[in-house]
């Protein structure tokens, strides 16, 4: 029974950093129709800005700020500098992911090249064990998910209560009957990479804090992962990444310790190809 | 040159054979048939390891340092083949992802995270195949027999090699430049249309799919006969992007575009850096490579997306003088033959001979159930669409005769797409049943509707781009030898005396509709009015019995409109039925008897213009609007 607690703890940390991360992206996909790839590359790039932060003595929670700054102008720079772009031209869904996939490479690759291949850590206190209801977990795991709690609902309110909120899911639903009403989606569409980028910046500092140590290519199995909360909630739908990335982030970990930690992410994989040929729509069916 | 110089040569032309054998495959898929196989490199690698588990020794007999299942010891060319076979089967489970259901971009991500996934499970499993430190030792093909490391043993590998690759690209140009290549290029211009001409996406990319599996795996096999030593990190997700760089740089979809990719990406540009001096810390090098061919991507797919090589025009033409075909930009093309005024004296032609084309009827026999159904060719019983919750189309029945050209009109979002969509199969049904001749079709798909001779064109443009006029009409052609892979690999041979009967009746058509002029010139490059008339001779080169058409004259010059008009007229004369959504009510006074009325779902009032336009309620619905 304590193996499953601990896993379960283990689980809403790795639910915490993947709902950050689904959010971001899904909403990416919402308003502009791209599967960015190269959203992995952009997490741990920024990542990296943290922990240049970290090494020149500055604590690495306010070096997630700074991250989390790099992650939306990186992402702002991504849309508006190359898929916009290759949108205007009429590119097709298949081409831009390719174009992400490009993008991938040169972000990962050209990050690698600056940083090396050896991997890193953050220089920080993981604080003091606390212990509640059986779980037992890490005062900075714990901050992680209430981190989580605070960006999944300041979504909420962005999404329900605001007029850019309001605005974002017009352009997602339909762009060019959006822009017919009135809203300046250019506007919004940038917007939005801003912001997701703003999680994007988040999700990957805390991503390399949950993982110890950390390279320029650790996120590609955990873009897998993202994929698979993604799709399991709907692609381009947030509420559903956020339950997604519950069920994904604690199925994940729940299994890795009843069979082996190296084929956790085998069961986030399971779950993305029966979703894609089953209901590739999402199975959750929520609406955002 | 020094042995070492030589050793070198040889190398290159084997690691050039291999890849332009792997490319071809992925050209095969990614450009002629518009499959985007992210996992491309896993089938190069369970070739690799089949053809090793295939010809090495037991794992106990093999000193033991490696586990590995199998280890047949059979001679070449048995893992070679074997490892082909392997290749081919693997892409069945694979089909799922690509059919019909799944947007390209997803199945595509789909793919990719396979390949993730398939090399961590090799790695971190280390009794399948040895994990992450791989297979060693792998034996080269009849190394009993010869010394692998002779001069003359290396040229012999490196000509087979290169043999294999000549014959691979004999192979994929045979099945490109058939009839069946042209439906898989017509698949990747637009997939649901050609699903509504008929053609099973299914089956056709699954084929590809094996075939593309079974060209990676002997590359795979080809390279570890070579190199005896086979490991995860050989066959990292990122290898596929190399070979969709080579791809993309030389020309997707030109096989000589695949060679000149092959020869310059992985060949050449790995090479290249090799004479890079080593600079900054370890692995730097390796980074900026994958840097640049990141780049090559992005800056091929903005600047050449067409790559080096591009996909050259199949020019099939009408014996027409040779181009530049000048093509207007208004939609004012007339109509050849005996059309020049609308009406129905004129389309049956002055000696009767429009209404057959080359001898063939344009219509196939009508089934006799037909006529045990009163003249019905087409009817819904309580057919129902809901988007949510809204009834797009609530219960609708309707009946559509043998011989009339049956229109369908309404304000708009009344239903009448979704309603033809439903007719046609591209859409299903919330409730309610199709019959089509007497028989339930609701359950069948579209492209075995259009097989039974339902056809429908689109309300948007719908045109195969970058496939000829002429190649637009012969993709639509039903019964052709060669448009199978058994047939296409069979050879022109086989297949040209059907396509020579498919060219005369797409001949006899372009005349007809006075397109000859344009058979050479892609489709994408034609005008509105062009593109419709194309995609009505299109439909027609199915043998419909009965048509389906979604606005074919919107966009149209109105002196064109009406000579469509008349021939369509003409078509129901010979014994065709057509039910045609159309917003012009003067085409609708002009050429449809009876007429549908739709609004907001239901079906308002069906008869004769005259009749509709007597009835207030149709007025206030539509008429006046």
């Amino acid at each position: 029974m304590s193996l499953f607690l601990a896993s379960f703890g283990f689980g809403l940390v790795t639910a915490a950093v993947l709902a950050i991360a689904a959010v971001g992206f899904t909403m990416q996909f919402a308003v502009t129709d791209v599967l960015n790839l190269a959203y992995g590359a952009v997490m741990i790039a920024s990542a990296f800005v943290a922990y240049a932060l970290n090494q020149a003595g500055v604590n690495v929670w306010v070096g997630m700020l700074a991250a989390a700054a790099a992650g939306a102008v990186g992402s702002v720079l991504l849309n508006t500098g190359i898929y916009t772009p290759f949108q205007r031209r009429g590119s097709a869904p298949i081409t831009m992911v390719i174009v992400s996939l490009g993008m991938t490479l040169i972000i990962e690759f050209g990050l690698q090249a600056i940083v090396g291949g050896t991997n890193v850590s953050y220089t920080m206190s993981q604080g003091p064990t606390v212990k509640a209801g059986g779980l037992i977990l890490t005062t900075v795991q714990l901050v992680i998910i209430g981190l989580a709690v605070v960006v999944m609902a300041a979504v909420h309110g962005l999404l329900r209560y605001t007029k850019l909120g309001k605005a974002m899911r017009a352009t997602a639903a339909n762009r060019s009957l959006a822009r017919n009403c009135g809203i300046r989606t250019d506007r919004v569409v940038t917007l939005t990479w801003a912001l997701t980028g703003v999680l994007c910046g988040i999700a990957g500092t805390v991503f390399a804090m949950n993982n110890g140590s950390f390279g320029a290519t650790s996120a590609d199995l955990f873009l897998v992962v993202i994929l698979a909360a993604v799709f399991l909630g709907g692609p381009g739908q947030a509420y559903g990444a956020m339950v997604g990335a519950v069920i994904i982030g604690l199925a994940t970990e729940i299994s890795a310790a009843y069979i082996t930690p190296s084929y956790k992410d085998v069961i986030a994989f399971l779950v993305l190809l029966i979703v894609m040929a089953v209901r590739p729509g999402g199975v959750l069916g929520a609406t955002a | 040159m020094s042995s070492a110089q030589l050793f070198y040569v040889i190398n290159l032309l084997i690691y050039a054979g291999v890849d332009i054998i792997a490319c071809l495959g992925l050209s095969q898929q990614f450009g002629v048939a518009g499959v985007t196989n992210f996992g491309f490199i896993i089938f190069q690698a369970a070739g690799a390891y089949t053809a090793a588990i295939l010809s090495l020794p037991n794992q106990s007999a093999n000193g033991a340092f490696q586990s590995y299942i199998g280890g047949w010891n059979l001679p070449w060319p048995i893992p070679w083949i074997g490892a082909m076979i392997v290749g081919g089967l693997l892409a069945l489970p694979f089909t799922f992802l690509v059919g019909r259901r799944l947007r390209g971009d997803f199945a595509a991500v789909g793919l990719l995270v396979t390949a993730v996934m398939a090399n961590l499970l090799v790695t971190n499993y280390r009794p399948l195949l040895n994990g992450a430190a791989g297979l060693s030792l792998v034996p080269a093909p009849l190394q009993s027999k010869y010394n692998p490391l002779s001069a003359g043993y290396q040229w012999l590998y490196a000509a087979v090699t290169l043999v294999l690759a000549a014959a691979v690209f004999l192979l994929v140009r045979r099945v490109t430049e058939s009839p069946y290549g042209r439906s898989l290029r017509a698949m990747r211009d637009n997939d649901i249309v050609a699903d509504s001409l008929g053609k099973n996406l299914l089956s056709l990319r699954a084929a590809i799919l094996v075939l593309g599996g079974a060209l990676a795996a002997l590359s795979g096999a080809i390279l570890v006969g070579f190199i005896n030593t086979w490991a995860p990190s050989a066959w990292g997700y990122a290898e596929t992007i190399v070979l969709f760089a080579a791809v993309i740089i030389g020309g997707a979809g030109n096989h000589w575009g695949a060679v000149l990719g092959a020869i310059l990406v992985p060949v050449g540009f790995e090479e290249a850096t090799r004479y890079i001096p080593t600079f900054g810390p370890p692995g730097l090098v390796d980074d900026l490579q994958w840097v640049a061919i990141g780049l090559l991507i992005v800056v091929f797919l903005w600047f050449r997306p067409q790559g080096v090589l591009p996909e050259r025009r199949r020019r099939i033409g009408a014996g027409a003088p040779p181009e530049p075909v000048e093509i207007p930009n208004e939609d004012v093309v007339t109509l050849a033959g005996s059309l020049r005024a609308p009406g129905l004296a004129d389309a049956m032609g002055q000696d009767g001979s429009a209404v057959r084309v080359t001898g063939r009827p344009i219509t196939r026999s009508v089934p006799s159930s037909v006529e045990a159904d009163g003249g019905v060719v087409l009817r819904t019983v309580d057919v129902t669409r809901d988007f949510g919750g809204v009834h797009a189309v609530a219960g609708v029945s309707i009946e559509v005769r043998r011989g009339t050209l049956t229109g369908l009109i309404g304000p708009n979002g009344a239903g009448k797409s979704t309603l033809l969509a439903m007719l046609a199969g591209t859409m299903p049904v919330t409730s309610g049943q199709v019959i089509y001749a007497g028989a339930d079709v609701t359950s069948v798909p579209a492209y075995r509707r259009a097989r039974l001779g339902l056809v429908r064109t689109f309300q948007l443009a719908s045109e195969f781009k970058r496939l000829t006029v002429m190649e637009n009409l012969l993709s639509a052609v039903p019964v052709n030898r060669g448009d199978s892979l058994a047939g296409a690999l069979r050879g022109r041979r086989y297949w040209r005396p059907d396509e020579e009967a498919a060219i005369a009746r797409a001949r006899a058509l372009l005349d007809r509709f006075g397109l000859s002029g344009y058979a050479d010139t892609y489709a994408g490059d034609l005008s509105g009015g062009q593109r419709r008339l194309t995609e009505i001779m299109r439909a027609l080169m199915t043998e419909p019995t009965m048509l389906l058409l979604d606005e074919p004259m919107a966009g149209v010059h109105p002196r064109l409109a009406r000579q469509i008009g008349a021939q369509l007229l003409g078509l129901c004369a010979e014994g065709m039925t057509i039910l045609m959504v159309e917003h012009e009510l003067a085409i609708m006074d002009e050429f449809c008897d009876p007429v549908i009325v739709m609004a907001e779902g239901t079906v308002l009032a069906t008869g004769t213009m005259a009749a509709l336009r007597a009835r207030t309620e149709v007025v206030e619905a539509y008429l006046v609007g």
